[in-house]
Order: structure tokens, then C-alpha cells, then sequence
């Protein structure tokens, strides 16, 4: 995953640099103000850890080896924020000195390993953990989990990187300039990997690292967790729905979400009758059932996500999205609050 | 007493085909060991290089930087594979002059350049991944023309050029430079204070860590030296990267105690070497004008 020097061009470079940049910053300041004078030891020595956990092999069943990043493990120990510095040091160290990895691509590799990962993994570990105890194997579980999945939207959030790169950046002719292959084929190349192999390595070890300090040395644990119960008790707090979280995950969906007009082509089973390529399938008329009930339903509010005749598409798109949203919020507001009055009157 | 077969028996490896012979795979211990004894190697060898006389070993650490910034910049928005190959040959003269085998950074640019980039260019030279015009022809694929396009080969060869010079820019600064240099030319060229600081830590101790790691590993060897399960494997590794965590965070402490000891007081300081000699200077203007004759050459010919 680590991004080399010539894949990715010198603007997209910058934007990902810039893009780090107040990560950087503010990770930088929340560290400092956790741990004071002692962010520098602690961070540095997370760093060097962080860089030999990529050099753990870890055996898989096909007699292979492959390794981890460990970005969420060191999210899940040290916390998030000094994840960002631990692991932003450990790529400068293989950039600068062992060639892997670009110099300049430094801030792309950076977003993906040292921003979405152990962001989006934590996400996923906290959300699954929840108030489990600290030596609980439902927060083993999900420190793998948080891992698996972060090491995916890393790997998506490089594949997104190389794939628009033919789209943005070719000469007169189509010759790609950097990184040739488009979204279609980045995506499933590095989802295939991803999702397999190296997210099954990432599960393993830092579910496995923290099963195992669960087992021998509990305090390592408590460094980021410092008001968790180290073992279940009786009486377990009953939680208020995390409204905050989940507006974030469904904001930050809903925000990505115009990244599939990059894509060329309709999504599949989506085309009109009118767009459908008949000799592709053999066919010489469209059928009479499909072009029948084509048109069955006239009286879409946003007819194709559009309200003015194509006139502003841009427009249209993101009223219809936002309009979309609302109702969607507002079916899912109404029903929750079904089941809650429910609930309350059968207590 | 004789040692025992099956102990001095080697590990058996990746043979150069599945159908002559046992084929079996490097273990995951040998592979760990080996892979932390190419860190200490190629550190300590860059370490002897770096203290050689040579026309890089001389040159200011902050001109090597700010120059390899430059001419990472050029390579990457070079768009003719004629400029990267010029540019490529400059480095290796560069190498040469520096008392740099130009075989040692052949080698080690193009053991990895087929490695990872000729295994993503191969492909994208094929009309299916970038169509244009076909000039090698390789039958048909579901009706249509296949092969290799002239607009993919364009594109391969710019891909696996750039990584290549890129790369070679990237190798030649750090084994010309010490450890120490480098920081402190991070520092002058305004990299903030405490990344440098941190940067400067992490590899001090990295090597520390991994000591410890082998140290694991090869007694781990000496324990159990044909252990192939996998799940006790996998509890190995996952209880070695957990005991280095406990090692690393007491380091941690030791080491911030050490450094109040000296001192330290939350503000890190960086060598400081003076104004840049007329050499320096020159060789950043050489290193400029390079620069310049290359984009204007890749001007030209892409116009």
C-alpha cells in the first residue's frame, strides 16, 4: 500500500500533503496536551514500534507470509491522534530511508495509513467495544475487526487515489500520464487483496496483540482506557443511543457519496430501456414486458434526481439528495420513536 | 554426539517451479529475522558509505535535500520517458563520482522496480487497460483488436522510469548523508521542530527494537526450529508484537527520564552548521540548471 514517487501526479500530491497538513497540527497539539514534555519519547517510540510491526510476517493458510500495518493497533493503545504521529514518522523513516514509498507521495501514503486507517478502524472498534470490560473478548474482537476494516478503507482510499488518475492526467492522445488504471479496475484489484489476504493478517494480529495483553499485562491496555472496567461487573450502565456518531458516519457517506459520478457507464440493471445495448445480449427488440412496465410510474417527485428539465443537473442532484435525506431521516426519526413509546408503555 | 539431521536440514524455499519437487514456502521466523537483518545491514553499509570522500559526501546536507526536492519535482512532471532516462543517467554519474558502486544502485533501484512496478506497468500496456492504437498485435479479445498499445507502452515506460529515477534521487541522499545530517538539513529547510525531534528518536530506538525482535525470534528458532502451525505461530507473532509494545512504552519512559536528566525541557534543538559554502552554492545551481535543460527538453519534444 505503500505508494511510490511516479504513480501519483505532483497536484494530487500537494492536495493529499495539504489535506495531512492540519491533521498533523492538531494531532500534534492533542498529544502534547495528554502526555506534555513526554510526547516526544512516547510518540518517537510508538513510531519505531509501529515501523517493526511491519515487519512482523505473520503466516497465512497458503504457506505464505504477509504483514500488517498495526495503524489501528496503535490507535486501539495509544489512542487515535498519536496513531496520526506514530505512523506518519515510521512512513517518513521508509520513505527517506529504505526507499518505500515515494518522498512526495509521502502525504497521499500518509491519508490512507495514517488518517483513514486508524481513524476509521477506531471508529469501528469503539462502536463495536462500546462498554465492554477491558478484558472482555468482545473488545478483542473488535480491535480485529477495527483493524480489518480500517486496512480496507485505507486500501479504498488508495485505489480512489490511483484510479483518477487517467481521468485527470493524460496527454492529447490517452496516454496516461501516472497511475493508468481507472476506478472500475483499482477498486476491485486492491479490494480482492485487501479483503482477503492482508485484511485477514490485519484481524489476526491485532485482534491477537491485544488478546494477548488482555492475558499479560492489562495496564498497556488502560494507557487509552482509563476509566474502563478491567472486568465485567454485575451491574452494567444502560447506554443512550450515540446520536453524534452515527450523524458523523452517515454525514461522511453522505459527503462521498457524488464520488460515483467519476465513474463512466450507469450501474448495472440500472439502464433505461433506450440506453440498453441489444446486441451486447443478443437481442434484437427491447422486450415487451420491460418496455412495458418501463414507464409504469409517472409521478416521481424528482424524476431522475432532477426537477428542471436538465436545465442545472448539478442543482437537481444535490436537491434530490438533500430532499432524499430528509425523508429517509424523517421515516427513520418517526419509527424510533414508535418502537421507544412502545417500549416505554409495555414497562 | 552429532547434531541432528533434521536440525541442520535447511529450510526449504520457493523452488523455481511447482512441478520439480517439494514445493514449500519461507518461514515465517527466517523470513522476520531476515527481514530485520537487511535494516541492520543496509544501515550500517549506508553509515560506511556516507562517511566516504565523495563529491555527495561533501556537498551540504541542505543542498542534497532542497536538490532532491527539485529534482523529484522535475521527474515527476517529466512527461517524456527520453528526459527521465537523461535524468536517470545523471544520477548514476552522480553515484559514480561519490564513490557509490553505480552497480550497488543499479541493483538495489532495479531489484524493486520490476518487483512492484513492472508487475502494475505490464498490464497497463494492454489495450484493454489503455486503448489506442495497437502495435503489437495479440489476437482478439470478446471481437476486439487486442495487444499492446503504443499509448500503453508510452505510458509503462514513463511509470517504471519515473519510480526508477525517482528512487535513485531518493537512494542516492541517504547513503551519501548521515543520519544526524539529514535531520538537522530537515530542520533548516523549516520541517517543524518536533517532527525532526521525533523522527530523530524513532530511528535511534528503532534499531533497538528490532534487536529485541530477532533476539524473540531466534530463540523462538532454537525452541521449536521446525514449528509449521499455524495458529501457535500466529499467537507467537501477536504475543512478540505485544511484549515489544510493553518494551517500547517502558523505553519511552526511561528515555523522556534520561532527557530531563540532560536537560530537556520540551524544546529540542538541532545542529546548526552555518552559511553555505561557494561550493554548495554552486552545486545547487548546477542541480537547477540541470533541471531547467530538462524541462526544456521535455518542452520541446512533447511539442
Amino acid at each position: 500500500m505503500h505508494i511510490p514517487d511516479g504513480y501519483l501526479s505532483p497536484s494530487t500530491c500537494a492536495v493529499a500533503a495539504g489535506a495531512m497538513t492540519p491533521v498533523w497540527l492538531s494531532a500534534g497539539r492533542r498529544v502534547r496536551k495528554v502526555v506534555t514534555n513526554r510526547y516526544a519519547p512516547l510518540t518517537a517510540l510508538a513510531a519505531a514500534y509501529c515501523f517493526c510491526v511491519m515487519m512482523f510476517n505473520v503466516p497465512v493458510p497458503d504457506g505464505t507470509t504477509a504483514h500488517a500495518v498495526g495503524a489501528v493497533l496503535v490507535a486501539v493503545l495509544l489512542g487515535p491522534w498519536a496513531a496520526v504521529i506514530a505512523v506518519s514518522v515510521a512512513l517518513a523513516i521508509q520513505a527517506l530511508f529504505f526507499g518505500d514509498g515515494g518522498v512526495l507521495a509521502y502525504g497521499a501514503n500518509a491519508v490512507n495509513m495514517a488518517f483513514v486507517m486508524p481513524f476509521v478502524g477506531y471508529g469501528v472498534y469503539l462502536a463495536i467495544a462500546r462498554h465492554a470490560p477491558l478484558t472482555s473478548r468482545r473488545r478483542a474482537v473488535a480491535a480485529g475487526i477495527g483493524g480489518y476494516v480500517g486496512l480496507n478503507a485505507a486500501a479504498l482510499a488508495a485505489a480512489f487515489e490511483f484510479g483518477i488518475q487517467p481521468l485527470l492526467f493524460h496527454t492529447a492522445d490517452g496516454t496516461p500520464l501516472y497511475a493508468p488504471f481507472h476506478l472500475s479496475q483499482t477498486i476491485p484489484a486492491m479490494a480482492l487483496a485487501h479483503l482477503t489476504v492482508a485484511g485477514g493478517v490485519e484481524f489476526a494480529l491485532t485482534m491477537g496483540v491485544v488478546t494477548y495483553l488482555q492475558r499479560a499485562n492489562v495496564p498497556l491496555l488502560r494507557i487509552n482506557h482509563p476509566t474502563t472496567a478491567v472486568h465485567a461487573t454485575t451491574e452494567t450502565p444502560r447506554s443512550r443511543p450515540r446520536w453524534r456518531s452515527a450523524v458523523l458516519v452517515f454525514g461522511m457517506g453522505a459527503l462521498l457519496t457524488p464520488l460515483g459520478l467519476l465513474a463512466h457507464g450507469s450501474a448495472f440493471g440500472e439502464a433505461a430501456p433506450g440506453g440498453l445495448d441489444l446486441h451486447q445480449n443478443h437481442l434484437q427488440a427491447v422486450p415487451d414486458g420491460l418496455a412495458r412496465y418501463a414507464g409504469f410510474w409517472h409521478h416521481a417527485l424528482f424524476h431522475g434526481y432532477d426537477f428542471s428539465h436538465d436545465a442545472h443537473p448539478a442543482v437537481g442532484y444535490i436537491v434530490s439528495a438533500l430532499v432524499g435525506m430528509a425523508v429517509i431521516a424523517g421515516v427513520a426519526f418517526a419509527v424510533v420513536s414508535l418502537i421507544s413509546r412502545v417500549r416505554s408503555a409495555a414497562r | 554426539m552429532t547434531t541432528p539431521a533434521w536440525l541442520i536440514e535447511p529450510e526449504t524455499r520457493m523452488g523455481p517451479c511447482a512441478c520439480c519437487g517439494r514445493r514449500a514456502k519461507g518461514d515465517f521466523v527466517e523470513k522476520t529475522i531476515a527481514g530485520a537483518g537487511r535494516v541492520l545491514r543496509a544501515t550500517m553499509f549506508s553509515a560506511d558509505l556516507a562517511s566516504e570522500d565523495g563529491f555527495l559526501q561533501r556537498t551540504d546536507a541542505r543542498v542534497k535535500v532542497g536538490s532532491a526536492v527539485v529534482l523529484l519535482l522535475v521527474v515527476a512532471f517529466t512527461r517524456h520517458v527520453s528526459v527521465l532516462v537523461g535524468l536517470y543517467a545523471a544520477t548514476v554519474l552522480a553515484a559514480s563520482a561519490s564513490q557509490v558502486p553505480a552497480r550497488l544502485l543499479v541493483r538495489r533501484v532495479w531489484l524493486f522496480v520490476p518487483l512492484f512496478t513492472g508487475v502494475v506497468a505490464f498490464p497497463a500496456a494492454l489495450s484493454v487497460i489503455t486503448p489506442g492504437h495497437i502495435v503489437v498485435p495479440m489476437g482478439t479479445w470478446f471481437g476486439t483488436p487486442f495487444g499492446f498499445t503504443a499509448q500503453g507502452l508510452t505510458a509503462a515506460g514513463l511509470i517504471v522510469m519515473r519510480a526508477a529515477t525517482s528512487i535513485s534521487v531518493v537512494v542516492l541522499l541517504t547513503i551519501t548523508t548521515p543520519w544526524p545530517r539529514l535531520l538537522a538539513a530537515l530542520r533548516a529547510l523549516r520541517v517543524p521542530r518536533a517532527f525532526v525531534l521525533v523522527l530523530g528518536l524513532a530511528y535511534r530506538y528503532l534499531f533497538h527494537l528490532l534487536t529485541s525482535i530477532t533476539d524473540m525470534y531466534e530463540a523462538r528458532k532454537a525452541r521449536a526450529p521446525r514449528d509449521h502451525d499455524l495458529v501457535r505461530g500466529r499467537a507467537f507473532v501477536a504475543a512478540t508484537a505485544g511484549a515489544t509494545f510493553g518494551k517500547a512504552h517502558a523505553l519511552s519512559e526511561e528515555v523522556y527520564l534520561a532527557m530531563v536528566a540532560r536537560g530537556y525541557r520540551g524544546q529540542a534543538t538541532a545542529i546548526d552548521r552555518g552559511p553555505l559554502g561557494a561550493v554548495d552554492i554552486l552545486v545547487f545551481v548546477a542541480v537547477v540548471a540541470v533541471t531547467l535543460v530538462a524541462i526544456g527538453v521535455d518542452h520541446v519534444v512533447v511539442h
